[in-house]
Formats: structure tokens, sequence, C-alpha cells
């Protein structure tokens, strides 16, 4: 029997359905199903903003009304890809003008993003509710300021870790008066002062505010007020947490913070100090997130703190914890899921703290739900990464950063082969790894064997040959994202997986050993994919085809070469021959 | 009191407070036509006593977790069963019960494959090798 729904059933069925694989299926089943699940779906995630075009997009979904996009490649965290290179979503927002004037959503991330693009935004959408712009530039306070003017239903504006040309703090007084809708506010990449007195207004005027994320220069005297107002917040990022040791104040925001039952997340603490810490004790019982990786504040601060937070999930903090530090976070919260320990002197020759392989260790041992982690530090060795690797075969997320490049294993001097091979190995839930170290081939074919459920892989100074690239490429089969730099992988391995590459998102190779004939062959080879050449030295075709290319970033795209790369950015297609003559 | 007649001519006595449920039914009665027997043309006695039944515990019961789990073991029934109801709920208009059976539906599909969802439900593709692969790409490439 078969059964034949009639199309308004359908989309009512299809109302239950969001994931974007469960949309993707459905669009797939039939002819019919096709056509209720376009004209239905709601909201569209872009992880490759070049994948696809504005046009494709407004064509097959007529009435979106969330969007999120992703431009620049990961890479560009560490600064490898040049000024210029693109990702600006202008295009994007003046195609979604004319096709979705009920758009709500928009979710940006490593995005170049104009001051003309935000007025445009803020004019053209009239039930605007959600902006994110996470690592986005581009764009100075004036946009802001029209965002907040102009956007009457603004629920959440989030600017995380953005950089924004700061040019005052007055754009904060455009929110009108009647703005009493916010419910999330992350200003905390600001450089300047906002209006104290627009600020507490605002906040005091948004009855469901729940995430307010402040930035540095908001001073820790004006924090009482602006809880005595928020009462009811969820997610709090302080500003600079430093003041004279005044008995009023502290007791002001001891105060303060014990009538806010609701605090599960703090973040901010720039500059903090110590004395002002136990203000905040009376809610560290209910929190389950920490970010204290602006807090320069020594371990036996650190764990003071942190000992007072049992349900602890997620902690951010800066090596200064140390060993010991980690130690009695293993020992009092163990519902720990995540944890990210960052350097504090990063470009430092000689190690400021003890913090060493051992912490790690500690955690892994204590902690039975750690399943996310991102570490910075100084040494490492076999024994403590196949430690890890059986006490948390539960692992998801591994990220290891040893500063040095090319690091062994400080006690028996060998390559750290062994000791990544056991995470692949008995962490088969795997998504995400970053290695470092002295690795050989063999870490490559331990990752290709075993690494199956694995899906972003970043390398760097690893390797000896190109059997560790076709290790890799071969082996992990739910492969989505590669970056890798300063490896000497090339041609061979590159050509030999060509087919693969359409399996992936995007594959990023800088200073490897990647020749400019072997991109032509490959570009010409493959053209579903962008091969682009990112080389600043002027055009590859004035060099030898054996001479190697800077940078390389390829990823599959439905839409085609792009249109708007600057001129050190090349692609290899099949008439790239011709335009570039 | 109200009474509906199903398509096979089984005839249903209820109260006005449960027969409003029914948006379609309301609609009626606000016509004029409940001196008379209500004609439910598109749905069979079987089918109407369950709908019935629902919509009965939804006006006595007001405990949301209480409903909750009548509801659940409400719609255990099998796949012919469950297409009835949709089927009903759409025509009679009745909010509460569509939610319900939509939602399983939905909860069928989640988390399958295309292949798998044609099989549940017995639906012929119709695309070409080259137009499903080129969705497909799409999905895949653009969209995920």
């Amino acid at each position: 029997m078969a059964y034949s729904f009639p199309e308004e059933v359908l989309e009512h069925v299809f109302s239950f359905i969001h994931t974007d694989k469960d949309r993707n299926a459905i669009s797939v089943v039939c002819k019919s199903w096709y056509e209720v699940e376009r004209w239905s779906r709601r909201r569209v995630f872009v992880g490759n903003c070049y994948a696809v075009s504005p046009g494709i997009v407004i064509r097959r979904f007529p009435e979106l009304r969330s969007v999120a996009l992703k431009g620049k490649p990961h890479f560009a965290d560490f600064n490898l890809v040049p000024e210029g290179w693109g990702g600006n979503v202008f295009p994007w927002i003046a195609t979604m003008t004319r096709a979705y004037p009920m758009l709500e959503e928009l979710r940006l991330k490593r995005m170049v993003v104009t001051d003309e693009s935000l007025e445009l935004i803020s004019r053209s959408f009239k039930n605007f509710k959600v902006l994110v712009l996470f690592s986005c530039e581009g764009f100075s306070t004036d946009g802001l300021a029209a965002i907040a003017a102009n956007c009457r239903n603004l629920r959440e504006l989030d600017l995380r870790e953005s950089e924004v040309d700061d040019l005052s703090g007055h754009w904060l007084t455009h929110f009108p008066d009647s703005c009493t809708s916010l419910v999330s506010l992350n200003i905390s990449c600001l450089g300047s002062e906002v209006s104290f007195s627009a600020l507490e207004r605002l906040v005091g005027r948004c009855p469901n505010l729940r995430t307010l994320r402040l930035n540095r220069a908001v001073p820790l005297e004006r924090l009482p007020n602006l809880l005595h107002r928020a009462p009811q917040l969820v997610e709090l990022g302080t500003g600079a947490y430093t003041a004279e040791p005044r008995p009023e104040v502290f007791s002001s925001l001891e105060g303060a913070f014990a009538n806010c039952k609701e605090l599960k997340s703090l973040s901010g603490f720039w500059d903090v100090v110590p004395d002002y810490l136990p203000s905040i004790y009376s809610i560290c019982s209910g929190i389950t997130s920490l970010n204290l990786s602006y807090a320069t504040i020594q371990s036996p601060d650190l764990v003071k703190l942190v000992t007072q937070c049992p349900n602890l999930q997620r902690l951010w903090v800066l090596d200064y914890i140390e060993d010991s530090g980690l130690e009695a976070l293993a020992a009092h919260c163990k519902d720990l899921q995540e944890l990210r320990v960052f350097p504090s002197e990063p470009y430092g020759a000689e190690p400021n703290v003890a913090l060493t392989e051992q912490g790690l260790v500690s955690v892994s041992e204590g902690c039975p739900k750690l399943h996310s982690v991102l570490y910075f530090c100084r040494q490492m060795t076999n024994a403590a990464l196949v430690s890890i690797a059986k006490n948390r075969p539960n692992m998801t997320r591994f990220r290891l950063c040893i500063l040095e490049p090319e690091t062994p294993d400080y006690q028996t001097m060998e390559p750290l082969d062994v000791g990544f091979g056991a995470i692949v190995e008995h962490c088969k839930e795997l998504r995400r790894l970053s290695l470092s170290g002295l690795l050989t081939d063999r870490m490559f074919d331990y990752i290709g064997t075993h690494a199956k459920k694995l899906e972003m892989l970043s390398v760097a100074f690893a390797g000896d040959s190109d059997l560790g690239l076709h290790h890799v490429l071969s082996g992990c089969e739910s492969l989505r994202k590669l970056e890798i730099r300063d490896c000497p992988w090339g041609d061979k391995a590159l050509l030999a997986n060509a087919a693969k590459l359409e399996t992936m998102r995007s594959l990023w190779m800088s200073s490897c050993s990647v020749s400019y004939g072997a991109c032509k062959l490959l570009g010409q080879k493959m053209p579903r994919l962008n091969v682009e050449v990112i080389d600043e030295r002027g055009p590859p075709d004035s060099r030898p085809e054996s001479c190697l290319v800077e940078k390389l970033y390829i990823y599959r795209s439905v839409a085609g070469p792009r249109l708007d790369m600057p001129s050190f950015v090349r692609t290899m297609d099949e008439d790239s021959e011709l335009r570039l003559s | 009191m109200i009474t509906l007649r199903s398509s096979d001519g089984e005839t249903f006595d209820i109260d006005e407070v449960v027969a409003v449920e029914m948006q379609t039914i309301k609609h009626m009665m606000e016509d004029g036509c409940a001196e008379s027997v209500i004609p439910v043309l598109n749905v069979t006695g079987k089918i109407l006593a369950k709908v019935i039944d629902f919509c009965k515990k939804h006006v006595e019961s007001a405990k949301a977790e209480e409903l909750k789990a009548w509801d659940a073991n409400f719609i255990k029934v099998n796949q012919a069963t469950l297409y009835d109801l949709i089927m009903a709920a759409n025509y009679l208009d009745c909010k509460s019960l569509l939610d319900l059976t939509c939602q399983t539906v939905a909860d069928m599909i989640k988390g399958k494959s295309p292949e798998e969802i044609r099989g549940i439900f017995n639906i012929k593709n119709d695309f070409t090798p080259e137009e499903e692969e080129e969705i497909r790409r799409a999905n895949q490439w653009a969209f995920e």
C-alpha cells in the first residue's frame, strides 16, 4: 500500500523535522517531497560559502528565515590566510534582501562584513532577530549603530571574537527605548567604553536577557548595578575584574551575585585581582561553564575558585593552573566534559609554569565524562598519551599543541607516533584531532587504519613523505576537513587521491611540497573542485611548473570557480590556462 | 449532544464540548447542521471512534504529563491506522491529533536514508538517476 499524503499534511510532518541531514534525506525521496521540502525549509547551514552561490540557495529555498555561513578556512585564525582573500558577505546580503524580506537570523563565521552590509541588514529585514558574527571582521561600531537603531525585534547580537573598528562606544545608545526584546548581547571583543547609563537602561528594560558578555572596559564597580537589573541572567561575561581592595565594593558585588540564582556560565575576568574572586563563590555550585582564559592569576587562586564548582562541565583556563591545579580539578569536578588550557607565554623560550603532560593525564584519569580537549604544553611522552587514550576512550575532540614544532617524547627521544596512535586506536568516536610534536609517516598509517570517524584533522611539521598524506586520504572514511602546514607532502599523494577530495569539504596545504604543475593537473582532472593556489609572489606561470606553491586551498563546489578572487588567488580549472595568459 | 455518522454508517453521540475539538464539525455546527446527524464522509467508523476517544480524553484531562503518556499509548497503532488517523485529523481539523500523528510520522523518518524512507511509505522514486545525483550533491556539498 502506498502512503500518499496531501501536501499540507506533508508540510506538517516536515515541520517536525529539523536537522540538515534529515531535511536533505527527505528532499531526495521523490519529486513531490522535494518540492514540499524546499518550500518549507526555514534554515540552512552553508559550511563553505564558496561551495554554493547565493543565487542557487534562493532558487532552491524560497522561504528561508535563518542562514548560517562560514567563510575563511580555519587556518585564518593563525594568520595563514592573506588579507583580502575573500569571504565577503555582501553579495549574500544583497541577494537575500530581495529573496528573503522575512529573514530573521544570520550567523556568520570568519567572514568579512562591512558597515554597508550591516546597514543593509538593518534596513531590509523587518523581522530581523539574531545576528551572530563569530571571528568576523571588516565592520566598525557605525555598522553596529545601524543594527541597534533599526532592528526593532532584535533578540541576539553576538560579536564573539570579531575584529571591530571601534570608533566609539556611542553606538549602544542607538538602541531605542522601545527595544525590550534582547535575549543575548555579547560585546566582549570591543575595546572602547560603551555608555554605561545606556547599557544599564538597556539591560534593565530587557526582561528576557539571559546572556550578557561585557567588554573589558566595563569596570568592576559598575557590575553590581547591571546584575541587579538582570537577576535572571544565565550567562555572564564580566569586564575587567579589578579594583582597589574596598570592602563596600566587595560586599556590593557579593550581594549582586548572590541574587543571580540562574547563573550557569561565567567569563571575562580580565586583570582579575584574587581578593575579589570570593565575591562569586555563592553561585559557584550552579556554574557549569567557566572561561578564565583572560584571568592571569596563579594556580592557588585558580584552584580555590575551581574547587568551588563541583558541577563544572566546561573549563577554559591559562596554563597558570599548572599540573597541581589540574589534579585538584580532577578531584573536584567529576562532571567535566571539556577542558582548554591556553599558553600564557607561547613565545617564551623557557617554560614559565609547571604545566606538563601530567596535568592532562590527571584530568583524563579523574574526569570520566571528559571528551573534548585543547591543551597547549611544552613536553609530552608516548606513555602519557597512551594513558590518556586508555583512560578516555570516549574522547571526541583532541587537540594537543606542543609549542615547539617536531618535539619528540622528552624521555625516550622517540617520535610521538605510538602515543597519538593509541589515541586514534582507543578513541573510536574521535571526530576532531590536532597533532603536534615529532611524527613520522607511521603515525599517519595509524590514523588511516583506525580513525574511521575522524572528520577534521590538523597537521603541522609532521611526516616524512607523501605516504603520510596518502594514508590519511585513503584511510579516513569520514574526513571532511584536512588542514596541513609545513609537511613534506606533495604531488603524488594528492593526485593519487584526487577523487577523495570530492568527498570532503576542503583541504588546506601551506608550505608543503605541492608543485604548480600538479595543481593544474588536479584542476583539469577534477572540474568540480575549486583548486585555488594562493601565491603572493606573483603569477605562478612566471615560474617553472615544478615550482612549489605557497598555499593551496581545495574545496568542492556546485557553483564553479569563484568570481571574486584577489590577484594572489588563482583557480586551476580547465580554462585557467587561457585566462592566465 | 451531537450525532456523527461515519462513512460506513456507524453513528456516534458526543457532547458538544468534545465535538468542537474538531474544527470542521465546529464550523458545521455554527452553520446550523447540529440538529440532524452530521455525516463524516471521509472517515470510517473504526477510525472515527478513535478520534472521538482522543478528543474526549483531551477535553477531560488537563494534566500535561498524563495526557502525554496517554497519547504515547494511543498512537501505538499499525501504519495503516496511523495513516487513516492523519487523514481523519486533517479532514476534521483536529490540531492536537494532527500534531501527534504528524510528529509520529516525523519520528519514523528521522535518521533514515532516502531509500529507507521510500521503503517505509512505499514511495516510488520518480527522479532520474542524474536528477537524484544532482540533488544529493547539492545537499552534501552545499547544505551540510
